[in-house]
């Protein structure tokens, strides 16, 4: 088989080459056939005796370069300047239609170039992985040995390569609909692309860093507020991670100790009755909730029935003439609620995780600290703490930051209920009550301010991104990846 | 003597005995007292989806009068506003596309990673963390115009794309469970001559049940809770085309609250009943599934 | 052989895409020649005697929806010699017309209906056909105001539909008298002895726009049609937002937003509210022949009685010019808009007619709610304001039904607004 001709070693410390290494040496030392293969894939593998592959590669290439003659390259020119032909459109009273000039529609530019690269720089490391794979075949047959067929190659895909059949239609999902499109917002931050600015009808172009200065209060008019508004948004953002994940975690933890506890009996039916909530979807029971407790809702009429309403009059938590409680519709209020709100919805969850976890610590620890007379509080903090702590802090950690992007629980309960008295922050479009992401999304969809959502996004992503890494480092200092 | 002594014992215990009793009943009720606070929108929820009143109670808790209608007209009379059962037809079927490649896919993304050895591993790990960091609803957009490149908005198939189409990043609690499985025992199916194929197809997949169902449910769920995403891509404003949860949503808008409030509980009750069904057999697995992949992180 | 595999979709994707085409070009560029003269081109709408296979969407609102369908047959079959023609209709509010529409204008429907103050956004983004077929006709038929609201800078961007979607006071006559409903503080003192209550929306722009407008002040679009121009924090705005707060501050108010007012107009607790047709319905439902409809009250201002004004409001319908077959798409739309159909969603719907004829009915003048519009409609002004007016306007009314100013004077209040309403749009 292949793995046993000797390939001359390439480094001189005996390590294996890499890519790169692997390409240059095979490109310089390599036959006709191995050089020719990185300008047409197809004929390293026929001048190598592999036709099907050959055949095969060559029908990717095409379509690569099919795409980038047609589309890809004819935008990538436009690239620079994101378009100049504004539309034109003028109705045609014969054929009754519009006809529309050879226009420049921005986005769609930015779009295919953005695809464009990405099949460029694909083709480029296959074209190189190509020619180091042709090499290896060259120097097979120079020693005399057989190169795969089609079906032993089939086979070291279902074997040693099997992770490439696994992985190639995830990543290839994740690319399209995640990467590229991340590209593509991370690009619009550096653009104008803003209500003034909409394609198909209007051009945007590129700005540099204007973006960035608005954001943080530099030069032009609005960005004193919107510096002020992020400002206050991202210390919420915090504050709301940080209660949402710790309120949710103990939560769960008490409930799944209270629950578990041999005194309790029918653990399984309490753990049934609290499971329920999970089931009834999330965005039916937030504006469920968000109708309970209404300024004019259901849960009002009843607190000022027994005379609530009244008793925080009196004790000057609500100002006289308000009649009601505003829950979810006054700042300070509001907040507590959400936090009240999505303790209701996460503790369920949390439950079950912290059922399972707890049952897995080992019996013979929690025996030997009863032997040695430790009460229960002595050995929640001694062991069961430490020992969930330590399985569960990597999950605490994506949950702060799955709660910085939490948008759900705070569009659903804040959407059309909440209005902002702070003028400064309405100015941008920002409440009090708002998390970064729910602050980009109304920019997106009520304000279409693409370019000050992306900003936003990207400040979202640095601040997640730092802080993932200084926990795991600080969690886990052996393995120095996130993983 | 003896005797008063085993009086005091007696005494004792009976006074143990009451004490337990006593903390035992406030356990219980501290139990009930939060189970109804859990239950309470619940209780609200099904007793309006009941109401004979068609838009939102405020006054009393319990609707005045009770009627049956609300899941009649759910289920029976769609109308322009509520297609309750086409919506039920359209999400059930981008559900169970979305579970069926979101599942293969995860499970695959997780097995790479766990069982097999390759350079770029720890590579593309970290780029997957990475890319889950950015916030999903920035890239909305460009999701929607990619699909719409590729001519796909307003199709069931573009939705399941989206849907799945990222669903390999979700592969972090799969791949702790697979960790768990002992390489002695795919080392085996080695020397027996199987492929890494057939090792993770044969030997591995039948292990992760508990895995499965977890990976399962969540994928199926998504569809019934996600209104953001469909809304975007399902924008041809004809309302036989949405999802359960576009339609439920569209009911609480301001024009349409007031006469369809009861209705779009009871369509809630309706998705829940299934959802809950699933949850309540499966919660073993899924309790199994959670733990062992948190245990590893 | 890496990588080959994922490089096969990567390009059968990008085949696809490549199929889809580069930037947006689409039909023939030979522009020049077509003529732009819009009144000439309105004689020459009979000239498209064929129109072939035609599929179009038509948006509107969800209760709309059963009429509109009848009206949408209607037109096929009154169009079926000319060509093949398939109506898809969707639901769409009114209000949501332009939140749907500017996400991607390319996709929108080709007919749409939609409330007049997302006109100009509409416009700017491209997303409103000019109308050019019949444009004379459509402006003769309607109200003028209806005209106005329909066109920006002279030219008209769609057919009027209705000319009810302003606000007015209606009330329980068991309750208030004629004489009381005229001023905020007769409706108030009435509302207090019966022990209900008077309701209104004050954390909207929409509504608190009406105080300030009443007291001679002014938010309105500026000349480039995109930012506004507001002049609130002049005299006498302070005084007008110390009114508004006096107002908010009188327990027999309620500030709430309008599936409240519903709800309490239904429960016996509201007798008195400013809100629109479509609540209005309820509220007639609800007082029989109690119910009562008229002008804004007047409201006291140091002192002295100032008329509320309002937002005159309509409803319009629009063509996408993105629609593969404007031309029909206008057709539809002047169809669905001309007399006879206004007639018909009176008698539907109950909505008032944007129509000269239609509205001078007998039978539209005498309902309530159209009588009240057009006694209100003196005191009110187009709907033209920039994309940044909303917020801050909405934040303002929080502010004043709170009462609590944040240690602010009511002219910090309004300055701030002001700040925050005429912030340039483009950056």
């Amino acid at each position: 088989m292949a793995e046993m001709v000797l390939q001359q070693p390439l480094r001189a410390d005996g390590k294996e080459p890499n890519f790169l290494q692997k390409f240059g040496y095979g490109f310089v030392h390599g036959d006709i056939f191995t050089k020719l293969s990185f300008l047409i894939w197809g004929l390293g593998y026929i001048g190598h005796g592999q036709l099907i592959k050959a055949i095969l590669v060559t029908l990717v290439q095409g379509l690569g370069l099919y795409y980038l003659g047609v589309a890809g390259i004819p935008n990538l020119m436009k690239f620079g300047t994101l378009g100049t032909v504004q539309m034109e459109m003028v109705f045609n009273p014969v054929t009754f239609k519009n006809e529309v000039n050879d226009y420049d529609n921005s986005f769609a530019i930015l779009l295919l170039s953005i695809i464009a690269m990405v099949v460029i720089v694909a083709m480029l490391a296959a074209a190189m992985a190509v020619v180091a794979s042709n090499y290896h075949l060259q120097m097979i047959r120079k020693a005399g040995g057989k190169t795969n067929s089609f079906a032993q190659d089939v086979r070291v895909y279902l074997n040693e390569k099997f992770y490439i059949t696994l992985l190639t239609l995830p990543v290839l999902g994740v690319v399209v609909f995640t990467i590229v499109p991340l590209f593509i917002l991370i690009a619009v931050a550096f653009t104008n692309y803003d209500q003034q600015h909409m394609p198909p009808n209007s051009l945007f172009t590129w700005v540099g860093l204007a973006n960035f200065f608005t954001l943080f209060g530099g030069g032009q008019s609005l960005s004193l507020t919107f510096g002020y508004a992020f400002g206050k948004v991202l210390v919420w953002t915090l504050v709301w991670a940080f209660f949402a994940t710790f309120t949710n975690f103990f939560g769960g933890v008490f409930l799944a100790m209270f629950i578990n506890d041999k005194k309790t009996k029918f653990p399984k039916l309490w753990r049934t009755l609290f499971v329920i909530t999970i089931a009834v979807p999330q965005f039916v029971t937030l504006l469920l909730v968000r109708n309970f407790f209404g300024d004019n809702g259901i849960f009002n009429t009843m607190m000022s029935q027994i005379g609530v309403t009244d008793l925080l009059h009196n004790i000057g938590l609500l100002s006289p003439n308000m009649d009601y409680i505003p829950f979810l519709t006054s700042n300070g209020w509001a907040q507590v609620m959400i936090i009240l709100i999505n303790i209701w919805v996460g503790v369920p969850y949390q439950m079950l995780i912290a059922t399972g976890v707890l049952m897995n610590i080992p019996g013979d620890m929690l025996e030997a600290a009863r032997i040695d007379g430790a009460n229960p509080v002595q050995m929640f903090f001694r062991i069961k703490l430490p020992y969930l702590l330590s399985v569960q802090g990597p999950s605490l950690v994506t949950d702060f930051v799955k709660n910085i992007n939490n948008f759900n629980v705070i569009y659903l309960l804040t959407q059309d209920v909440y209005v902002t008295a702070d003028q400064a922050m309405a100015s941008s479009s920002a409440k009090e009550v708002d998390l970064l992401v729910t602050w980009l999304f109304r920019l997106t969809q009520e304000q279409y301010n693409y370019k000050m959502a992306a900003v936003i996004g990207i400040m979202v992503f640095i601040i997640c991104a730092v802080f993932t890494v200084v926990c795991f480092r600080f969690i886990n200092k052996k393995e120095a990846t996130f993983s | 003597m003896t005797q008063t002594m085993s009086i005091d014992i007696k005494k004792e215990l009976r006074k143990g005995k009451i004490n337990r009793g006593i903390r035992s009943t406030i356990r219980h009720l501290i139990l009930l007292v939060l189970a109804a606070v859990w239950l309470v929108p619940i209780v609200w929820l099904v007793a309006t989806s009941f109401s004979g009143y068609r838009g939102i109670n405020f006054t009393t808790f319990f609707p005045e009068s009770y009627t049956l209608d609300n899941y009649t007209n759910v289920l029976f009379h769609p109308d322009s506003v509520a297609q309750f059962p086409q919506w039920f037809v359209n999400t059930l079927v981008v559900a169970i596309f979305n579970c069926i490649i979101s599942t293969c896919f995860v499970l695959m993304v997780a097995y790479a990673f766990s069982c097999c050895r390759f350079k770029s591993r720890r590579l593309l790990q970290n780029l997957s963390v990475t890319v889950n960091l950015f916030p999903g609803v920035l890239a909305m957009i460009a999701v929607y115009f990619v699909l719409r490149y590729l001519d796909l908005t307003n199709s069931y198939a573009g939705l399941i794309m989206v849907y799945a189409g990222s669903s390999g990043l979700g592969y972090l609690i799969c791949k702790g469970f697979f960790d768990t499985v002992p390489a002695s025992l795919r080392e085996a199916a080695k020397l027996d001559g199987a492929s890494e194929a057939r090792i993770f197809l044969q030997v591995v997949i039948p292990m992760s049940r508990p895995i499965l169902v977890y990976t399962i449910i969540n994928s199926f769920m998504m569809p019934w809770t996600d209104f953001v995403m469909a809304k975007m891509i399902l924008n041809s404003g004809v309302s036989s085309d949405w999802t359960v949860a576009i339609g439920l949503y569209n009911m609480l808008s301001r024009t349409l609250v007031n006469n369809y409030f009861a209705l779009f509980c009871a369509g809630g009750v309706l998705v829940s009943i299934p959802i809950s069904v699933l949850f309540v057999i499966m919660q073993k697995f899924y309790v199994e599934g959670i733990t062992s992949g948190a245990d590893k992180g | 052989m890496k990588k080959q595999l994922s490089l096969a979709m990567a390009a059968a994707m990008a085949l696809s895409l490549a199929a889809c085409g580069g930037s947006g070009t689409s039909s023939a560029s030979s522009t020049a020649e077509a003529s732009t003269d819009s009144t000439a081109t309105s004689e020459a709408s009979g000239e498209a005697a064929n129109w072939g296979d035609v599929t179009l969407t038509m948006w509107g609102a969800e209760e709309d929806q059963t009429m509109l369908r009848e009206m949408a047959d209607a037109f096929i079959e009154e169009n079926k010699d000319k060509g093949n023609i398939t109506i898809n209709i969707g639901a769409c509010s009114e209000a949501d017309a332009k939140d749907n529409v500017l996400t991607d204008p390319t996709a929108a429907a080709d007919v749409y209906a939609f409330a007049d103050d997302q006109l100009n956004e509409l416009v700017a983004a491209g997303a409103l056909q000019e109308v050019t077929l019949n444009a004379d006709d459509v402006k003769s038929r309607n109200l003028e105001g209806s005209v106005e609201a329909a066109s920006l800078n002279g030219k008209l961007y769609a057919y009027p539909m209705t000319a009810d979607n302003g606000y007015f006071l209606y009330y329980d006559s068991s309750v208030i008298t004629p004489e009381d409903a005229e001023t905020v503080d007769g409706i108030l003192a009435a509302a207090a002895a019966a022990g209900r209550t008077f309701d209104m929306t004050l954390n909207d722009g929409w509504y608190i726009y009406s105080f300030f407008a009443g007291a001679g002040l002014e938010a309105t679009l500026a000349e480039d049609g995109v930012n506004t121009v507001c002049n609130w924090n002049e005299e006498p705005g302070a005084d007008v937002a110390q009114a508004v707060m006096d107002i908010a501050s009188n327990s027999a108010f309620v500030s709430a937003p309008d599936a409240d007012i519903v709800s309490g107009i239904k429960n016996g607790t509201v007798c008195a509210a400013v809100s629109g047709t479509w609540n209005a319905t309820v509220a007639q439902e609800t007082w029989g022949d109690n119910y009562a409809a008229t002008k804004l009250p007047t409201y006291t201002m140091n002192g002295e009685q100032v008329q509320m004004g309002s937002f005159a409001g309509y409803k319009l319908v629009g063509v996408n010019p993105h629609s593969q077959n404007v031309g029909v798409a206008m057709m539809l739309a002047d169809y669905i808009t001309n007399e006879a159909n206004q007639q018909k969603r009176f008698e539907d719907r109950n909505l008032g007619p944007s129509n000269i004829n239609v509205n001078a009915s007998d039978a539209v003048q005498s309902a309530p709610a159209i009588a009240a519009l057009a006694a209100q409609s003196e005191f009110s002004d187009l709907q033209r304001v920039g994309a940044n007016y909303w917020d801050p306007a909405a934040s303002l009314g929080q502010i004043l039904q709170s009462g609590d100013t944040q240690g602010k004077t009511t002219q910090q209040l309004v300055d701030d607004a002001v700040a925050g309403i005429t912030a340039p749009v483009a950056q």
